[in-house]
């Protein structure tokens, strides 16, 4: 029977530490996103590079391809079609 | 000649098999586990490496079992035909691994350490994108929802077991492998075996469960609750201007917030956070990512698979604390799953956008599985109704919901 106390005790602040840290996480996602708005209000684009020959999405996946394997350093400037 | 043919039958494993039958049942096991990774397709990546661990652990004479600890940490085994008994946390690696086998040493060094759990969450954090849990914050809730089971079997467990034996139990609701591993080896490492290979095999057996929970508890009404129906009625007024900035933002800021609130869960949230970060700084962090995503959550997943599977040896498995425990953990899960339907049907009382209750059954770990066993369930009553994105919030957020009752468990009883 003390077990059984003990355990419902646990439940009741184990039930609600969780619900606590997840409504502090949700709010700090709110917060973060105020923030992030207010002080980074504009996304970097990946370079995208609008040819007549090759289709924006596979242009856009060669970009950051290149991206990712040059760590950022390399830009395509043009992709052409043979 | 005849002495040939005994020594021949001696060597082979076979005469081990006929004198205890119950090898026999842990073969069937295996086989069923590997059929279900490999034809049913249930979770391959886990299954299959702890099926196996459980087929070569079994083979009398193989050495591949790993051997549990008792309570007072003596591992009992049989050297140059003497019983010995030895603390197997005073043994060296180098002794485990001559002593014991392989098996074992793999165990006690990854395992039994505690290296792999955090390891592996860091791996989870760098596959996982926070974006749909971002895009739908007040749907996290439901991670907290359903962390039910977990609490509800600690009742029902501190009737049959120790406090710490039935929180190590209970752990089993918050389905997720390295968490359970994790508590328990705080808790009460001695159940480690059973309690592994239960929380292992409910993860993968989440196909099964979380359809089973929801046709006992849903109606077909609330299934075809169509989210996207729901977001245009009540649009989310939140803008997103720099997506990019914001999740980098995120791992750091979650952290730093459970680590003040609950410390004991920062092994875990923490290289979650890690490994997510490591993903969400993008190409000057890449080698990282690529190494923690896939090198090392790979190695782990494989190590962990097998040695966990080779805890299952007939002793370990077949007596009643480890069927209680595997009974303990199935109860655990499925009301974890009740505890997050219940959530959303509650708030559905009370507020006028409607929540379809798969996305409160996705309240447990097991990512992304969770989320898209659930998506498909919707697909089933209407080919329209996507609900992945939705149900990956709660799924992602009831990793974090997990961590953090372990952490609370680990430091009221630890």
């Amino acid at each position: 029977m003390e077990n059984f106390i003990y355990a419902l005790e646990l439940m009741g602040i184990g039930m609600g530490t969780v619900f606590v840290v997840l409504i502090l996480v949700i709010e700090l996602g709110k917060l973060l996103i105020l923030i992030v708005n207010k002080f980074a209000p504009t996304e970097e684009k990946t370079q995208t590079i609008a040819t007549a020959t090759v289709p924006a999405n596979i242009a856009q996946a060669i970009s950051q391809a290149v991206n990712v394997i040059t760590g950022g350093k390399g830009k395509v400037e043009k992709i052409e079609k043979k | 000649m005849e002495n040939i043919w005994e020594k021949i039958y001696g060597m082979t494993a076979l005469s081990d098999i006929i004198a205890d039958p119950r090898f026999l049942i842990m073969y069937c096991l295996a086989f069923l586990l590997l059929y279900l990774g490999i034809k049913k397709e249930f979770e391959p990546l886990l299954l299959v490496p702890i099926a196996f661990g459980v087929l070569i652990a079994n083979f009398p004479g193989g050495g591949m079992g790993v051997l549990g600890a008792d309570g007072e940490g003596l591992v009992h085994y049989v050297k140059d035909g003497v019983e010995v008994s030895k603390n197997v946390y005073s043994m060296t690696l180098p002794e485990i691994a001559h002593d014991l086998g392989l098996m074992n040493y793999i165990y006690y060094a990854l395992i039994k350490s505690g290296l792999l759990p955090p390891i592996i969450f860091m791996g989870v954090g760098a596959l996982t994108d926070f974006g749909p849990m971002l895009r739908n914050l007040k749907l996290a809730i439901f991670g907290a929802g359903a962390q039910f089971g977990i609490f509800a079997v600690l009742l029902v467990a501190s009737q049959f077991f120790t406090m710490k034996e039935a929180a190590s139990l209970a752990i089993i609701g918050g389905a997720d492998g390295p968490t359970a591993i994790f508590t328990t080896l705080k808790l009460a490492p001695h159940l480690l075996a059973p309690i592994a290979i239960a929380a292992y095999s409910y993860m993968a057996l989440v196909p099964v469960i979380i359809p089973l929970v929801v046709k006992l508890t849903c109606s077909k009404k609330e299934l075809m609750i169509n989210m996207k129906e729901q977001d245009k009625l009540y649009p989310n007024k939140v803008e997103f201007k720099n997506m990019r900035v914001l999740k980098i933002v995120f791992p750091i800021a979650v952290t730093t917030i459970v680590a003040i609130i609950v410390p004991d869960a920062v092994a875990l949230v923490g290289m979650l956070m890690f490994g997510n970060l490591l993903k969400e700084i993008g190409a000057n962090t890449f080698r990282l990512f690529d190494t923690v995503s896939n090198g090392i959550m790979n190695a782990a997943t494989v190590f962990l698979g097998l040695s966990v599977g080779a805890t299952m040896t007939v002793d370990a498995f077949l007596n009643w604390t480890t069927l209680g425990i595997v009974a303990g953990g199935f109860l655990a899960f499925g009301f974890s799953i009740f505890g997050g339907i219940m959530l959303v049907k509650i708030m559905n009382l009370f507020t006028k956008k409607k929540i379809n209750p798969l996305v409160g059954a996705t309240g447990l770990s097991a990512v992304p599985m969770a989320s898209r066993v659930a998506n498909d369930i919707a697909l089933k009553y209407d080919p329209k109704n996507h609900v992945l994105n939705y149900c990956m919030s709660s799924n992602v957020a009831g990793v974090i919901g997990s961590a953090v009752a372990a952490g609370i468990l680990i430091s009221f009883l630890g």
